[in-house]
């Protein structure tokens, strides 16, 4: 999973160095991209003659709503029919969702450190928690941050949570590694302070299927420690002079691609 | 040249211009803009004449307005307060025309104290569902200040003003301009702001001191679960407060704690503060909630928890009350300065008292209020470029509370820092605008509190059902109606009990005159048993000394104590405790409630002044003079210049 992480990380790295100059237009390309992949993977995963067929159902009833006004009992059969078209028609789409459900669930957990996170602000202060396997009341952690952060709190065991926070604060802009040493080794957490965007690792974990859902950085290997977790403000991506999240801006332009380029492909939505 | 089949492309501009400007001129049918004049006001609550005379020195930016333009003493209102004298500035009128006498007034048919700035009134239809009350029409808040505005007087002459903090302000007057509410917003509670102390102290006995509640929590397995109120959810028939939980989790040794408010978290160091955090309010569920913003200030872990929580202030991003106009002028200053503080008076006056914060903490956080001050002063000093600018710095009163004639090396550093805006306020005003700095009054030691209730009741104008029931119970809990002819609320106001006005009165409109006389005379003859000195030296006969008659909320009487002397607390709410006169003993050190001549404010211009007297309301005919507008009738005062 690491080496799996790793990779698409390196591909996405290079692509975000080369529009670092506009991340809006990347995300847009990458968007566009997506949006065209989902309609390829769409046109060979479903039954394209059936949901044809359905559609025209739905069109049929929809139809006869409109002319049989005045029959009540053929508007409350169309009525039916139609609920019946429309269950069948989100039924034909299950497949071609579960199919692209995990491959995309996984590109944009590792889009967001590219667009949804943004560096800590140099002078503001966070909080960096590390979660562990077991009670945090035991022998006190010791944070070590690169030059240009202060650590300016002791570590505040949370008895209850089985975790440990500290504040720090930035000085300067930095992109550098945190070291924890806790009992039984150490974990180093990348951190990243500054202005303009740039690669930000989320939640570092320990456990394989965590390293699914957070695949920023390599897993944590000292026995006690589950996770660490720098908490970093949202970002907003700026394109075309408008600011947003990112995921509505993969959403909407993903979507605009699928929908243009459907003919294209010959698919039916 | 003509286009085919169409109107002349000249004829067409010109219609379009003359159009236009019929339109501009139709926008201000009343405008006599003095063209291109400007004005910045700075309002500096409490800065007094005498502490100026002594530290000019180190007061750079006022001593060169002394020097190159002019300084004076402002004669203030009576009652000295702020609510009433910047009612004053804000109409023109004196308290006789504007309504506002003191920061309490009372109810007549119930004697209990009222907020005298503002007024809220619940929805007046309401369909009650289970636990919850659905409103069918809205409630409102309403300001209790009479008169026009300055400011709205100036936007019907076409003229534009930014009013900035301005007191007795809440809700802000309706207008165009851009403006802020200062002194008497509340925080969510609906007070002028009610902090509240956590601690598993067991040494702490208390749980409610003036304005705060002190709550005593658990801690297990280092956690402990901190509720703070916000508030009464009017969607409730039992109008309960709404609330969130905060947690605190406490490190087993180390003086630090990590506190988490919904996806928030914070963690202090023993000493330190928090930044602003947001809270959501609950009102109605998936359907109504409140935000609010708070700070807190972790004193201590060990061997304690004591954790101080601010009052929640109203978040300027999205107001649950109406704090500015227009309504989305707060978010915009929120979105350009972060978080800020929108509650009236927010220094933390009442938690040094009441000895949960002490000095040096005190300081840190009315720093904190000042430097959000400071920061919103120049984003508005930035934006200023036509017209008037007011701006109010609530400090240099706050901290003169509590630091005046004790800790003055403290109370200069507050100085200093308004100096320096002040600078800054000279080299924006340079040649080609008015700059003028007002206050409403000046300060004085409050070393002796006199309970006013005791001296009726001793001087015979007051009784209670047992002579023996004297005490700390507030609201005239032991007085006998049936045989009180006077009653004291407030800091300055002395009531009669009449006939016809107060429920059970016993003053009938012909005696009226007689026993003020008496009240009056015994008054300033009133001396301190512990050292003989005379404690009044003015009594106020409202119907005399104001011209305004608006006087439906007056006290018949205003008192004007000597320097050193004010009306104590228990005073303002309506206890007769057993002493006559106590030495003060609190935080609250100094005060400017006493007679009006003996705490005369400041004004300092860039020009020279024609007045030799100013008071309170020529600053009001002096803005409007300055644009040429003529003052409305009701208003007192004419241009200093």
């Amino acid at each position: 999973m690491d080496t799996l992480n790793a990779a698409m990380d390196f591909v996405l790295k290079a692509f975000f160095g080369a529009f670092r100059w506009s991340p809006g237009l990347g995300l847009a390309l990458i968007s566009a991209a997506a949006g065209a992949g989902m309609l390829w993977v769409f046109q060979r995963t479903s039954d394209q003659a059936a949901i044809r067929a359905v559609k025209r159902l739905v069109q049929a009833h929809l139809l006869e709503l409109r002319i049989y006004r005045d029959e009540p009992g053929v508007m409350w059969q169309a009525q039916k029919s139609l609920v019946a078209s429309n269950l069948r028609y989100m039924g034909l789409m299950l497949r071609p969702a579960l199919i692209m459900g995990l491959p995309f669930a996984i590109l944009l957990v590792h889009l967001d450190a590219f667009y949804g996170r943004a560096p800590l602000r140099v002078g503001a202060d966070t909080i960096v928690t590390m979660g562990l396997r077991g009670p945090a009341g035991g022998s006190v952690p010791r944070l070590d941050a690169p030059p240009g952060v202060a650590v300016e709190t002791p570590a505040v065991r949370v008895l209850d949570e089985g975790q440990v926070s500290w504040r720090i604060r930035p000085r300067t802009a930095v992109s550098g590694l945190l070291r924890i040493r806790v009992e039984g080794g150490a974990v180093e957490k990348r951190i990243e302070a500054g202005a303009g965007p740039r690669f930000v690792a989320g939640r570092k974990v320990s456990s394989l299927w965590d390293a699914v859902w957070h695949p920023d950085e390599p897993r944590i290997a000292a026995p006690n420690v589950d996770w660490v977790e720098i908490r970093y403000p949202d970002a907003r991506v700026e394109w075309l002079g408008i600011r947003m999240h990112w995921l509505i801006w993969f959403i909407v332009v993903s979507m605009l691609a699928a929908l243009l380029l459907k003919k294209r492909f010959g698919v039916v939505l | 040249m003509r286009a085919a089949g169409g109107v002349d492309p000249a004829r067409r501009i010109f219609a379009v211009a003359l159009v236009l400007l019929l339109l501009s001129a139709c926008a201000h049918p009343r405008a006599t803009r003095a063209a291109g004049k400007k004005m910045i006001v700075l309002g500096l609550d409490g800065v007094d004449p005498v502490f100026l005379e002594a530290h000019w020195d180190v007061l750079p930016n006022l001593n060169r307005l002394r020097r190159t333009g002019d300084f004076k003493r402002l004669g203030t209102t009576v009652p000295p307060q702020s609510p009433v004298a910047w009612s004053t500035v804000t109409t023109g009128m004196d308290p006789g025309g504007h309504g506002v006498f003191d920061f309490v007034h009372r109810d007549p048919s119930t004697r209990a104290p009222v907020f005298s700035m503002a007024e809220t009134s619940p929805p007046k239809h309401t369909l009650g569902i289970g636990p919850y009350l659905i409103p069918l029409s809205s409630g409102s808040v309403t300001s209790s200040r009479v008169g026009r505005t300055f400011w709205q007087i100036l936007e019907d002459h076409g003229i534009p003003s930014n009013v900035i903090r301005m007191p007795a302000n809440f809700p802000p007057a309706e207008c165009e301009a851009d403006s802020l509410s200062g002194m008497g917003t509340p925080d969510m509670m609906g007070t002028s702001g009610t902090f509240t102390f956590f601690t598993d102290d067991p040494a702490e006995k208390r749980t409610t001191v003036p304005a705060g509640r002190i709550v005593h929590v658990s801690i297990t397995n280092g956690r402990a679960a901190l509720r703070i109120e916000g508030p009464p959810n009017g969607f409730r028939r039992d109008n309960a407060p709404a609330a969130v939980e905060m947690l605190a989790h406490v490190d087993p040794t180390a003086q630090a704690a990590r506190f988490d408010l919904g996806d928030q978290q914070v963690v202090l160091g023993r000493g330190e503060w928090s930044d602003w955090l947001h809270a959501d309010f609950r009102l109605l569920p998936l359907v109504k909630s409140a935000s609010g913003i708070l700070r807190i200030y972790l004193q201590q872990a060990h061997p304690y928890l004591r954790v101080y929580v601010s009052p929640v202030n109203i978040d300027p991003a999205s107001p649950e009350l109406p704090i500015s106009t227009p309504a989305a002028f707060s978010r915009q200053l929120s979105d350009a300065l972060g978080p800020f503080y929108t509650q009236g008076i927010a220094e933390e006056t009442s938690a040094y008292r009441a000895g949960l914060l002490n000095k040096d903490e005190f300081l840190v956080q009315s720093h904190k209020i000042l430097s959000d001050s400071l920061r919103m002063f120049r984003y508005e000093l930035a934006r200023f470029s036509d017209g008037l600018l007011f701006y109010y710095f609530s400090s240099t009163d706050q901290n003169a509370h509590m630091l005046w004639g004790k800790y003055d090396d403290d109370l200069l550093d507050v100085y200093r820092a308004v100096d320096g805006a002040v600078g800054e306020a000279i080299a924006k005003a340079g040649n080609d605008t008015t700059l003028l700095i007002l206050s409403d009054h000046g300060f004085a030691r409050f070393d002796r509190a006199v309970h006013l209730n005791t001296w009726l009741m001793r001087e015979g104008f007051l009784s209670l059902d047992d002579p023996a029931n004297t005490g700390d119970e507030e609201l005239f809990a032991h007085v006998d109606w049936s045989r009180t002819q006077a009653y004291a609320m407030g800091l300055n106001g002395l009531y009669l009990n009449r006939i016809g006005r107060e429920n059970g009165g016993i003053v009938a409109d012909s005696e009226v005159q007689q026993v003020k006389q008496m009240i009056t005379q015994k008054l300033l003859e009133f001396r301190d048993p512990k050292n003989g000195q005379l404690v009044v030296g003015k009594v106020y006969d409202p119907e005399a000394v104001f011209k305004g008659r608006n006087l439906r909320m007056s006290p018949d009487l205003i008192v004007g104590y000597h320097r050193g002397y004010r009306g104590s607390w228990q005073t303002a709410l309506g206890v007769v405790p057993t002493t006559l006169i106590d030495d003060n003993t609190q935080g609250w050190i100094a005060d400017h409630c006493m007679a009006a001549d003996e705490v005369p404010g400041v004004l300092l211009s860039n020009r020279k002044m024609r007045l030799e007297n100013p008071q309170l309301y020529d600053v009001t005919a002096t803005i409007l003079s300055e644009f040429g507008v003529p003052k409305e009738s009701v208003m007192l005062g004419q241009t200093v210049f």
